[in-house]
């Protein structure tokens, strides 16, 4: 089978009616609210008049704090978790910081979480990733960071300190009055 | 350090763009920037496994999720979901979402004036056999009126979400059935503009999946971009 490369199926628009096929996991926590060690990452979501985009689906996948990932986590650990933005665009989940992990150079990686939107008006999703901005010298040595010239855009990778374990990431589809286009990427599989 | 993080080859070619005039929702939620191609890194080349004990009964059959039977022409709807080298992927979560036989979703801003049916939600779930077979039991949607031109119709089509083994096979897309007049005019249908691509959104009529006197059965397989990878860190 190995040279016989199938077609892949391409993508299409969320829509705008899926919350009753999706929301079945949309409230799930990686960690418990007010447990040591979680944090809170919270955001919203904008289009390109600065509006906030109520009916996005935005998920995020990331490792344990050990920089783990499944079959080498405990068996509780999900890493996943998926919202349904509010009226106002926004999202908050309850996770942990990510510990380190490589980057396929094999270089280590600052602690990131990965992201992807999906909304009406998308017809594929888009893909980010979610840094944290108390971690400056290991953000100084991150190869995808670094692997973003622009430092506008690189800055919109990096989550805000809100408050005491809280951080904030938005996400901007396109340029708008709430700040620049965030940085999104496609991968080569 | 960036040269070998940032590749030239765009991922997924056949994949609609973000901008698509035709689409009107595109012009203000369509980044403007072309995305950065990254190699993955070992985030990327991970996936959540959602275990079978998260599916409930009826999950994958849509007809019995309560008292009564939903009205329409019940059909079944099976495949595989693979990877581009063909092999299968199993153990995943496949996750479907339809509006019902009248073209109405039961959802609170679907404004279609066609009747809800009590006996249909037309929101399913299930997770692939060891050969990366899935299968739900339905009934088949019926086209519906939106907004985006004068008396635009989307097709019959069924919204299908799955996951891959690596997170970047993230997939999120639509089943139409075969024969459909209104495929050749849906702005969404055609962003993907090569016909031979669109063509594999398209399920097939296949009489080994009917139940006699029961459900007629389309075929459809899933085929995830990349290959499939077995990460190393
Ligand atoms: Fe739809």
């Amino acid at each position: 089978m190995s040279n016989s490369q199938m077609g892949a199926t391409p993508s299409q628009t969320i829509g705008p009616f899926f919350k009753f096929g999706t929301e079945w996991i949309a409230e799930e926590e990686i960690a418990a609210a007010g447990q040591l060690g979680t944090i809170t990452l919270l955001g919203a979501v904008y289009d390109g008049a600065g509006n906030p985009v109520p009916d996005a689906m935005l998920e995020i996948w990331q490792a344990d704090e050990n920089g783990h990932f499944p079959p080498d986590t405990s068996e509780s650990w999900v890493g996943f978790a998926r919202r349904l933005t509010d009226s106002n665009g926004g999202y908050k989940i309850h996770t942990v910081k990510p510990g380190p992990v490589l980057a396929a150079s094999g270089e280590v990686q600052a602690p990131h979480i990965f992201m992807v939107v999906f909304t009406r008006g998308l017809l594929k999703p888009v893909f980010t990733r979610v840094y944290f901005s108390d971690e400056s010298d290991a953000n100084a040595n991150d190869p995808l960071l670094n692997a973003v010239e622009d430092l506008q855009a690189r800055s919109t990778l990096l989550a805000s300190v809100e408050s005491q374990s809280t951080y904030r990431f938005d996400v901007r589809l396109q340029d708008s009055s709430r700040g620049p286009e965030t940085q999104f990427f496609s991968f080569d599989n | 350090m960036a040269g070998g993080t940032i590749l030239a080859k765009p991922h997924l070619e056949e994949d609609p763009p973000y901008r698509y005039p035709a689409y009107q929702s595109t012009a203000l939620r369509g980044p403007n920037k072309t995305p950065l191609i990254l190699r993955p890194g070992s985030t990327e080349l991970h996936a959540p496994v959602f275990g079978s004990s998260r599916i409930r009964p009826n999950d994958d059959d849509l007809t019995a999720q309560h008292a009564g039977e939903p009205l329409g022409e019940k059909i079944v709807i099976s495949g595989r979901l693979l990877d581009s080298n063909g092999r299968p992927i199993p153990n995943q979560l496949v996750e479907i979402w339809q509006a019902n036989s009248s073209g109405r979703y039961a959802h609170l801003v679907d404004d279609h004036a066609a009747p809800l049916d009590p006996n249909f939600t037309g929101g399913g779930r299930t997770i692939t056999d060891k050969e990366g077979r899935y299968r739900f039991t339905t009934i088949k949607p019926a086209a519906y009126p939106w907004g985006n031109h004068p008396n635009a119709w989307r097709p019959a089509h069924v919204h299908f979400s799955l996951f891959g083994a690596v997170f970047t096979q993230r997939l999120i897309t639509q089943m139409y059935f075969p024969g459909d007049p209104l495929i050749a005019d849906d702005p969404i249908a055609n962003s993907i503009r090569d016909k031979k691509v669109l063509a594999r959104l398209i399920s097939a009529f296949d009489w080994d999946l009917t139940i006699p006197g029961t459900a007629l059965g389309y075929r459809w397989d899933i085929v995830l971009g990349g290959s499939n990878p077995t990460p190393e860190a």
